[in-house]
């Protein structure tokens, strides 16, 4: 059944070269090549693989790695239960797609992507851009589901699926290029849920093939299931965000598919009748250059951040603070003595929900300067262990954070491209012992090595899968332009 | 039970509201409501728009299943139910309004309608478990509009359906399923994640889809706190929770459960008289009423070529000034049109936004001569807009009339009759006149039916006789 309604989405895509009667009279009222909205169609409709540059299809491959892996440890989590439950209850018989770490489980595409989104960000493992956002947790999903449900014989090559992811992360960054309050750490709206929604859509708009006219579409409908409220971070919910986001705009490109018109000028600005602007005070769209021969995509000059452990990316600057000071006190110690210390200073950003002091929740954990602090003091390291309910209710840590001040120092803003982090050790003797990290480990000013990133993609698949499985991963990513199936990776998962 | 936090307070009136809280006022408003839903939902299944999200929502088919409103011949999940049977109520705007402005039955009767037939373990559902958590929907969405002061206004940003509309399909499946006041206040954390949708895709086809997602995303948000998924516990207090979606946001705590003080007792919908922008029925009446005025005087025939200008006095409202529209969506939204049509015709109805009607000649001419002014003293806002229609003739001489209040809005409501005679024209585009009476019966009896499973079958078209069994008061 599957099958043949998508047969006849085929032939829709196939023969979508007139303009509907409505457009018509869109164009003829004011030109849309004119528009920012209708800019980015064309970008998305008329973007070639021979367009991705050499970084960016590097850089864009070891985002895809990072993100299979991130999703793949995040099957294990309850969250991902819970949304996997309900999925498969409520839907069925004919399903074609695969689900991270359940081998034995397909699931219609959209709830595919859906439940695999919250897997990639059930732990907030996932990769992170300036501005912030989480890109390939929004796109990859989508993907991977719609890859494996177009019918044999029209499934997209490995280029095709590349050129596709690249159009959904570069969507998201241009996006938020219009606001000068998508630079700073979010405070009403999470990103991913407002650009991720809208990459998702114009990624899966473009491995579907849809026309130009589809594609504004597809961005129309995508802004209408976008943005979710910031208060659910730090709470089992967010993971849905990410979910969302790459389902939703997955079926508005389904839905664009289908015909179905949307308000073709949604990424302009419209006055006294808010588009796509409705998510920020200050919005100022700017129409995308139209793919001639050449088209610079924003990865080639502002690469991603990639996680060492599973928590927001705030905390790396502090954990890698952290370890540093912790060293000199074991110097000076000759152990790590916990009673030495009287006070810890820790000088960080302001930004509301990730300043906890007493976490009680692992999601709380992955949002807490203070806890991430302490643990890195006391256990040498931060890691997936670090986040179990045994371990943030630990004694000995509850008593590292009975010493936690924190402070905001004015140079600190609360930005992925210009914060630091400091932990200062205030010793009960009056030694001032202080450790400061600008660029943790894994940020895009110094990215992780390729020994480093699959050290953590094997490390994190290997909770689900089989070696030879996860040997195959990384192999069938590496080569991806050559490959002719993409749905291969999916069917791989 | 005190809550610390008005989430939690929101949590435990969801929670605590029962069948002896609903006044007589309240059960009666409500069947209005719900009688005008079903059938603008039935006629809408006819649109273009309900077709692609039907198509589109086939490809998920599974086990569990629920009436497609005015189709036999297949069923789909409840969530793809309620999800195509909202986007159907909403598709011609006919669908009511409230004040503080938001379309608060499309988005909830599809979702309880839709589960309360796939209920988890079969269990049956009365009319009146149906009743009461219809009722906590609009309620809840009520409540929260009054938590900014933009919302008395209508709306320029989002789209509020998206926003109180997915709040409160989510307080009433979580009342159906009968939640605990955990799982109400986790049901409110995630239906949040949902909410929200530019007010730019209003006036086009993806409109409808507001109400649609509205209902399917609040009815995903209780399913998914039923199975223990949790969010934010504080998610109506936050500024970053609910507070997101409005510049100034000060949110109360709910009334005690002791007589609740439903706010659909203080105040009632508006019910359309025709689908268009409910901005428009102002101007339609008094355009009508200006209309009578200049046919008198000439032998029952508009006199077109005699019109010098038309002058529509109206609040601003830029989405729904459109002096040009050439869709039904954008003709639905445009006071111009609609004023125009009720001088040609006399009055609008389903048929004004026909494309042949859209674009006919004369239609065309008289748009031409309509301008719009904005005075000062109207104010942008449903409780109290106006609508002067002033047409100047050649000759110099000018006749005018004004609407305060149309009939259909809640100061002059549809007298039964009218809305029986509203629902059955609507109704009888797609199913036959015993499944329209089963429905009519069903919705004035509610409270005593048994199992409401009943309204389902009707809505799929399934005549009376097959069902006489199934219908016990």
């Amino acid at each position: 059944m599957v099958y043949s309604t998508l047969q006849k989405s085929q032939k829709l895509l196939a023969s979508s070269r007139h303009v509907h009667k409505t457009a018509a009279h869109v164009v003829a009222r004011s030109a849309p090549e004119d528009t920012v909205t209708s800019s980015f169609a064309s970008f998305i409709h008329g973007a070639r693989p021979d367009h991705l540059s050499k970084t960016v299809r590097h850089r864009s491959k070891r985002m895809i790695l990072d993100s299979i892996g991130v999703g793949l440890v995040g099957s294990t989590t309850h969250v991902f239960d819970i949304a996997l439950r309900y999925c498969r209850e409520l839907y069925s018989p004919v399903a074609v797609s695969s689900v991270y770490g359940k081998p034995g489980v397909k699931l219609s595409p959209t709830l595919a992507a859906f439940t695999n989104g919250v897997a990639t960000h059930s732990m907030d493992f996932d990769d992170t851009w300036h501005p912030a956002t989480h890109p390939s947790g929004a796109v990859l999903p989508a993907l991977l589901a719609a890859s494996q449900m177009l019918p044999p014989g029209t499934k997209p090559t490995g280029m095709d699926f590349l050129l596709a992811f690249n159009v959904g992360l570069e969507v998201q960054g241009r996006l938020m290029h219009f606001s000068t309050e998508a630079h700073d750490i979010p405070k009403r709206f999470h990103p991913p849920s407002v650009v991720g929604t809208m990459g998702s859509a114009a990624a899966t708009a473009k491995l579907l093939s849809l026309s130009r006219a589809q594609c504004c579409h597809a961005l129309g409908i995508a802004a209408s299931l976008a943005g979710a409220p910031m208060a659910n971070a730090a709470t089992q919910a967010k993971p849905l965000h990410i979910g969302n986001a790459t389902r939703l705009g997955f079926e508005a490109a389904l839905l664009a598919a289908r015909g179905m018109e949307a308000n073709p000028f949604i990424l302009d600005d419209i006055p006294g009748c808010s588009g796509f602007s409705a998510f920020y005070g200050v919005y100022h769209p700017k129409p995308l250059p139209a793919p001639g021969d050449h088209h610079e995509f924003l990865l080639e000059k502002q690469d991603i951040a990639f996680k060492r452990f599973p928590a927001h990316l705030g905390m790396h600057w502090v954990v890698d603070a952290a370890l540093s000071v912790r060293n000199l006190f074991v110097h000076y110690a000759g152990s790590f003595s916990p009673a030495l210390i009287r006070t810890i200073v820790l000088k960080i950003p302001v930004s509301k929900y990730i300043n906890r002091p007493f976490p009680s929740s692992e999601h709380q954990a992955r949002h807490s300067f203070q806890f991430n602090a302490c643990a890195a003091l006391l256990d040498g390291e931060v890691g997936l262990g670090s986040f179990t309910e045994s371990s943030i209710h630990r004694q000995e840590l509850r008593e590292l954070l009975d010493k936690v001040v924190v402070e905001h120092p004015e140079d600190n803003v609360a930005n992925f491209d210009k914060m630091y982090g400091e932990v200062a050790l205030l010793l009960h003797s009056g030694d001032v012992l202080t450790g400061k990290c600008d660029t943790f480990y894994g940020h895009w000013r110094k990215p992780l090595s390729k020994e480093s990133l699959l050290k953590k993609f094997r490390s994190n698949a290997s909770h689900v899968l089989p070696d030879e499985k996860i040997e195959a991963i990384i192999t069938t990513v590496d080569n991806l332009e050559n490959l002719s199936d993409s749905s291969q990776l999916a069917c791989s998962l | 039970m005190w809550a610390k936090t008005i989430t939690g307070n929101f949590a435990n009136v969801i929670h605590g509201l029962n069948a002896n809280h609903l006044t007589d006022q309240v059960i009666e408003r409500s069947k209005r409501m719900i009688l005008d839903t079903l059938g603008v939902g039935l006629l809408g299944t006819s649109t273009e728009v309900c077709h692609k999200v039907t198509q589109y929502s086939k490809i998920y088919s599974s086990d569990l299943s629920s009436t497609i409103w005015g189709r036999l011949d297949f069923r789909l999940p409840p969530l793809y139910a309620a999800f195509v049977n909202g986007v159907a109520v909403h598709s011609m705007d006919f669908d009511d309004t409230w004040h503080p402005a938001t379309h608060p039955s499309g988005a909830v009767l599809p979702a309880v309608i839709a589960l309360s037939e796939a209920f988890p373990q079969k269990k049956k559902i009365s009319g009146l478990d149906l009743l009461l958590a219809f009722n906590v929907g609009i309620e809840v969405q009520g409540r929260l509009l009054r938590f900014s002061s933009e919302a008395r206004n209508i709306p320029k940003r989002f789209h509020p359906p998206t926003v109180v509309g997915t709040m409160g399909s989510a307080a009433a499946c979580a009342k159906l399923l009968a939640l605990d006041q955990l799982g109400c206040k986790n049901t409110l954390a995630i239906a949040a994640s949902y909410a929200g949708a530019p007010l730019a895709n209003a006036a086009t086809q993806t409109k409808p889809l507001h109400v649609g997602n509205a209902a399917k995303h609040g009815l995903e948000a209780a399913c998914l706190a039923s199975q223990g998924l949790q969010g934010n516990k504080q998610i109506l207090d936050m500024k970053s929770g609910i507070g997101a979606f409005y510049t100034d946001y000060n949110p109360q705590t709910l009334p005690t459960l002791q007589s609740y003080p439903w706010l659909l007792d203080q105040q009632d919908v508006a019910i359309k008289r025709f689908p268009a922008h409910l901005g428009t029925h102002w101007v339609a009446d008094a355009a009508s009423s200006v209309r009578r005025k200049l046919v008198e005087s000439s032998g029952n025939l508009l006199p077109l070529d005699k019109i010098e200008k038309v002058i529509l006095k109206v609040p601003e409202v830029k989405y729904v000034n459109r002096p040009s529209p050439a869709s039904e969506h954008e003709a639905r939204h445009s006071f111009q049109f609609v004023a125009c049509s009720a001088l040609l015709d006399g009055s609008v109805s389903v048929q004004s936004f026909t494309n042949e009607n859209i674009h006919r000649p004369a239609l065309q001419e008289l748009l031409h001569k309509t301008e719009l002014e904005h005075p000062p003293d109207n104010t942008p806002s449903f409780e109290s807009l106006y609508c002067e229609v002033s047409v100047t003739l050649r000759d110099g001489n000018m006749i005018s009339d004004r609407c305060d209040t149309f009939y259909g809005h809640w100061r002059k409501p549809l007298k039964k009759q009218d809305l029986e005679k509203k629902f059955q024209s609507n109704a009888l585009s797609v199913l036959p006149a015993e499944a329209t009476e089963g429905i009519i019966e069903t919705v004035y009896n509610l409270e005593k039916v048994e199992d409401c499973s009943v309204l389902g079958t009707f809505l799929s078209g399934q005549s009376a006789r097959e069902l006489s069994q199934k219908l016990r008061f």
